[in-house]
């Protein structure tokens, strides 16, 4: 985590400094099938931050050696474009962006019925255009909408959420200043319907308490979440029957 | 990845061609429908959104403060990159920039700095040792054909929308980019022998090379680049120049309704 400081983060009425509840989470927006090139998409807004992301496949896994023979590889890239940043990123993979890709891939890969296909690959590309903190969660949140927009069947969705603690206070969705100037950070990929973790990091420091309080704040969100998730995909599939 | 171009399509182009149609029903120099969106991104300085038929396009501009080049101690610095990543379509793969993105963002590029429209002069904050870097990255999310023109759209774009955080580089108040001109590329694409404007990906994928060309509003050239496999007669290009001056005047209007 960033280091304590003598940044205030909670305001005197209890408040967080952008008027949310302790256990309130950002605005969450999704759309479904908002890029006509890929075979699933998805758009996700949440607070500010912007993600997008692609599906591609399933098609023949390339290079051979990334071939499984009972099942399919997800082939999976996150990364933050260079504008999506207060200071400009050098464009490219980095470590940061290679351990999020390989944990969100194994993430994906325990929910998509990947048996189904052996010997291919799926594409997953997660592009994130905007950065206030918590963007591997928003890129889980889009990825689940995305595989499912592509028709890849799946055991359930995936939610990404993170809670953490700011000045000894559990939090939920910590935003920009709270992730930086905080005390931890645990962000979660949650199955909805079964309460299943599929994605699970964390840093800084929490009591066995405060842990179990940032794992409660996380259920609820996933499933606020995933009520948006489902209500983007719907929206998705009438305006395909009635439209057009 | 490499794209197999059937031998149907071809001849279904050329059959158009030769009735003078397109494969989507439109005219020659018949545009898809184009939606500029502008100041769309939280942490870009300047940013905008292409939405060019199927093709969806970023741009973000954001600004550094460096040292000046030890040759020029009064002028700031313009670079604009272009990333084809893995998103935007099936053929593109992971990797380091393909020869194809380092093009498509030189050529922007070029068309942006050789119109003069930023004095570079203006970016100097000390001269010899500190002055403004401004970067564009432009940023394909679909590639559905004519990712050239909608890049360079999205880039001025972006830029004509910028403000310079003068607060966060304790040199004063923030203040937008002083940009003068607005040049506009119109590329030309040879579908079925001959040259039609804002090929889709079906003509792109049958048809053959490319010319881009990039005019300001005072209808001066500033860039040109032709790409792929194909040659182009005088005559040919002057045709193409005559459209492409109504074309570019055209997109620096819907630039130009987006400032403030």
């Amino acid at each position: 985590m960033g280091g304590y400081g003598d940044v205030q983060l909670l305001r005197d009425d209890g408040l967080r400094l952008d008027g949310r509840k302790l256990d309130e989470m950002r605005e969450v927006q999704i759309e479904a099938g908002v890029l006509p090139a890929a075979d699933g998409s998805a758009w996700v807004k949440h607070g500010l931050n912007v993600a997008v992301c692609a599906v591609y496949g399933p098609m023949e896994a390339h290079p051979r050696k990334i071939q499984r023979q009972d099942r399919a590889v997800i082939d999976l890239r996150y990364n933050m474009a260079p504008f999506s940043t207060s200071d400009r990123i050098r464009p490219g993979f980095n470590r940061r962006s290679r351990e999020i890709s390989k944990v969100t891939a194994e993430a994906l890969e325990s929910v998509v019925l990947v048996e189904r296909y052996p010997r291919s690959k799926i594409r997953v590309e997660i592009e994130i255009l905007s950065a206030e903190a918590g963007t591997r969660c928003v890129g889980i949140t889009a990825a689940s909408v995305a595989l499912a927009d592509a028709g890849i069947p799946m055991r359930d969705m995936i939610v990404g959420v993170a809670s953490g603690k700011v000045e000894d206070t559990v939090v939920l969705d910590l935003d920009k200043a709270e992730d930086n100037y905080g005390q931890a950070d645990l962000p979660m990929g949650i199955l909805p319907t079964t309460e299943e973790i599929a994605f699970l990091q964390m840093d800084g420091d929490l009591s066995v308490e405060e842990f179990n309080l940032c794992m409660e704040y996380n259920m609820k969100a996933a499933k606020e979440i995933h009520e948006i998730q489902m209500d983007a995909l719907r929206r998705r599939y009438e305006s395909k029957n009635g439209g057009a | 990845m490499v794209e197999i171009v059937s031998n149907l399509l071809r001849q279904e182009l050329a059959n158009l061609a030769a009735a003078d149609k397109r494969i989507d029903g439109r005219g020659r120099w018949e545009s898809r429908d184009i939606l500029l969106e502008t100041d769309c991104l939280y942490n870009a300085e300047g940013s905008a959104k292409v939405t060019w038929g199927d093709t969806i396009v970023y741009a973000g501009v954001k600004f550094e403060v460096r040292a000046p080049w030890p040759d020029r101690p009064t002028q700031g610095s313009l670079m604009c990159g272009a990333e084809l990543r893995p998103v935007a379509a099936l053929k593109y793969e992971a990797g380091p920039p393909s020869p194809e993105s380092i093009e498509l963002g030189r050529v922007v590029d070029r068309g942006i700095r050789e119109s003069g429209c930023i004095d570079m002069d203006s970016l100097c904050i000390i001269p010899g040792e500190k002055v403004l870097g401004v970067m564009i990255d432009i940023h394909v999310l679909s590639d559905q054909g004519n990712v050239f023109d909608a890049s360079a759209l999205a880039a001025i774009a972006a830029l004509k929308t910028a403000i310079v955080p003068a607060e966060r580089f304790d040199i004063g108040e923030d203040y937008p980019l002083q940009v003068q001109k607005t040049p506009t590329m119109c590329t030309f694409t040879r579908v079925g022998g001959r040259y039609v404007i804002d090929a889709n990906v079906e003509e792109e994928t049958g048809g053959e090379e490319r010319v881009h060309i990039t005019l300001a509003e005072e209808g001066h050239l500033h860039s040109l680049q032709k790409g792929l496999k194909g040659t182009l007669t005088p005559a040919e290009f002057a045709e193409i120049l005559e459209v492409a001056q109504n074309r570019c005047a055209e997109l620096a209007e819907l630039v130009k309704s987006k400032e403030a």
